[in-house]
């Protein structure tokens, strides 16, 4: 059915755009950073390990004895608390530096690497080798920058990681609220079209976005759609009225002829069938023009307060005595006090007709049943017969013009009465549904409307 | 003999207008344009109006308005192109008494006037309605034929009734269902005719003289012949 989202913020193409914008963005930092980081570290690691090597190297041309006092000297000349040294005896005892014990598994072999010890900022490098004397030094650097480095892109990334997300979230939505209001009048604007006022067009700007441009693809379609539509109408309506004016002039003829003859002229019988069939012809160009005239109203124009007991009681009453012509029992039920909103007219109209059809094609000893029932949305009307029905695959083509199916060929009329009820039901916004009574068909009229447009 | 005025521009409706009003007796006088056919319509010199609803310089709705507020009542049959339900209703409330569209059977525009002329000479104050030895209380709501009660329906009444008032006039099936149900749509022939023949049944009792008549091509009678 004819059903509208109303448009939503974090729906909208900007919207989606500005986050994936923000996600893109944020990986770039990501990257960006990391690279930086990675290769800062790489470098100073590098360092780290030319600054243990070198000091080792300084050391290991230190005589033995003076090894204690310049270990000293070292420790005191270190402000920043990053070297680390210590000198341990042969069986591994301390004897000088700020190490007092040698870390647990450092293998000596004088190659800078990582120092994975407690009491040790990770990416801390050191290195231990055995002296000629026998003792074992060891010589490490702290890795304070590193460190610092780490938490300087940590937080660097955590900042922008959040502006980028909020930046993003509110860019977004600030871009969308424009292209969105300019939607929404899209979509104020195409609810007369939906209703079925096809001269309705899409508002546009001067400024040719997208928005515009799919606006004015829509307004030309619906250019096509209103002359396509008018042009299909107009060829039935105008062949009807075309038709009408001199098959009018052609009955007032035979009329006149008929009456100078007198009732026992000659050829009266032949004049007479030849009216009949004249006013028959004009029954049915009439009802083609019925039927565009009532898809012309404009909506609810004529609506007042209609009472549907009443209107189906009214009906009853006009069409038992043809019913019982016809040999079928009609019987009215009407369990419900309904009222809606509807043209009175048009209303009884359609239910003249659905009843007349019930009784043109049920065979003698049939029923015909009229119920209004209350349904929680609203009055229901069902017209069921005891007739042939009409098979599934017919029920659509049925209601449209012209259209007499297989159930009676034969059968007299413009064949125009269910395409009336169809344009009542349209007009009205009412749902027409036939379905199988089971024998017989079951004619459905809703009378509420149908559409759901929020 | 009444006089009509015929306002319409189209010149061959307004042939067939005129030579339909002729052949029945009636005098007709033709004025092509709504200033013309204004200045002839308040003149008092007319008996009813057919009055075409789209015309050059005064249209149809201004006409009958303005013939309304200087106090000529006389009946107006409103023709137009215009088949909108709207369009009647707007015809009826600015002051016409009956609308028709084009195109029309001229002996049904013929008998539309002919009932709005006699209904504009009917006495006003009728309690009762009587052709030959058909009578009809408008007071009790009794219908006796030759002194014997004959039981009617309340449609069947406001039918029989109709009849009464426009006897011996060709009521064609349209006029019958404007007039007794009050809708304006094509019922198809049957449907009327089914209600007419149960009236005839129990008005024109086997061994009577029948007083409703089928007009053939056209519609119904109460008593045409007399």
């Amino acid at each position: 059915m004819r059903s509208m989202r109303r448009p939503e913020l974090w729906r909208t193409t900007t919207f989606r755009l500005a986050l994936v914008y923000g996600a893109v963005f944020a990986a770039g930092i990501v990257a960006l950073l990391g690279l930086v980081y990675t290769s800062a570290a790489v470098y100073l690691t590098q360092q780290m390990d030319e600054i243990v090597v070198g000091q080792a190297h300084a050391l290991r041309i230190v005589p033995p004895a003076a090894l204690p006092d310049k270990f000293r000297e070292i420790v005191r000349e270190d402000v920043r608390n990053v070297n680390f040294c210590g000198l341990f005896a042969p069986d591994g005892a301390w004897i000088a530096g700020n190490v007092k014990q040698l870390p647990a598994g450092t293998p000596v072999d004088g190659r800078s690497r990582e120092l994975k010890a407690p009491g040790f900022q990770p990416g801390a490098r050191a290195l231990a080798e055995r002296l000629p004397s026998g003792q074992i030094l060891f010589v490490g650097f702290d890795a304070k920058v590193l460190s610092g480095l780490r938490s300087i892109v940590l937080r660097s990334l955590i900042w922008s990681g959040g502006l980028i997300f909020v930046l993003g979230l509110s860019l977004g939505a600030a871009l969308s609220l424009g292209p969105l209001r300019r939607v929404q009048a899209v979509q104020l604007a195409s609810l007369p079209i939906l209703e079925g006022d096809v001269g309705a067009r899409l508002p546009t700007s001067a400024r040719g976005d997208e928005i515009d441009m799919l606006a004015t693809i829509t307004n030309g379609m619906m250019d096509e759609v209103e002359r396509l539509l008018w042009a299909v109408k107009s060829v039935g309506d105008n062949v009807a009225h075309d038709l009408r004016t001199p098959l009018t002039r052609l009955r007032a003829l035979l009329y006149r002829v008929r009456e100078q003859i007198g009732p026992s002229g000659a050829h009266a019988d032949m004049l007479d069938q030849a009216l009949g069939e004249t006013d028959t012809l004009l029954g049915r160009f009439k009802a083609i023009q019925r039927v565009s005239e009532i898809d012309r109203r404009e909506r609810r124009a004529g609506f007042a307060s209609v009472q549907l007991q009443a209107l189906v009681r009214e009906i009853s009453e006009l069409y038992e005595p043809l019913a019982d012509d016809h040999g079928l029992r009609l019987s009215a039920e009407t369990a419900a006090a309904c009222e809606i909103m509807a043209d009175r007219e048009l209303l009884f109209e359609a239910f003249a007709n659905l009843v007349g059809n019930a009784v043109k094609f049920t065979p003698p000893g049939g029923t015909i049943r009229l119920r209004l029932s209350d349904l929680p949305e609203g009055p229901r009307l069902e017209i069921t017969d005891t007739g042939p029905g009409v098979p599934e695959d017919e029920r659509e083509a049925v209601l449209e013009r012209f259209y007499r199916g297989r159930r009676a060929p034969s059968a007299p009329g413009s064949g125009l009465g269910l395409s009336i009820v169809a344009a009542v039901a349209r007009l009205h916004d009412f749902r027409l549904t036939l379905s199988d009574a089971a024998p017989g068909l079951r004619v459905t009229l809703d009378c509420w409307p149908t559409a759901m447009i929020y | 003999m009444s006089r009509i005025l015929t306002i319409e521009d189209d010149e061959t409706t307004a042939r067939e207008i005129v030579s339909e009003l002729h052949r029945h007796g009636f005098q007709p006088e033709w004025a092509a344009d709504g200033r013309a056919g204004l200045i002839r319509a308040v003149s008092g010199e007319f008996d009813a109006v057919t009055l075409d609803r789209m015309l050059p310089g005064v249209d149809g709705l201004t006409i009958v308005s303005v013939m309304r507020s200087t106090g000529i009542d006389i009946p107006v049959l409103m023709i137009s192109a215009l088949t909108e339900v709207d369009e009647r209703v707007r015809g009826l409330r600015a002051g016409g008494d009956d609308y028709m569209t084009k195109p029309f059977a001229s002996e049904e525009m013929r008998a539309r006037l002919e009932v709005l002329l006699r209904r504009a000479r009917a006495q006003p104050r009728q309690t009762s309605l009587r052709v030959q030895d058909l009578e009809l209380d408008l007071i009790s709501r009794e219908v006796r034929r030759g002194g014997r009660e004959i039981a009617l329906l309340p449609t069947e009444f406001k039918l029989l009734e109709f009849l009464m008032r426009n006897h011996g006039q060709v009521l064609t099936r349209t006029m019958i269902f404007e007039a007794i149900w009050g809708y304006h749509f094509d019922p198809g022939t049957n449907l009327i005719d089914v209600h007419l023949g149960r009236l005839r049944r129990k008005v024109d009792a086997p061994g009577l003289e029948p007083l409703i008549r089928t007009i053939r091509g056209s519609g119904y009678a109460l008593n045409a012949s007399a």
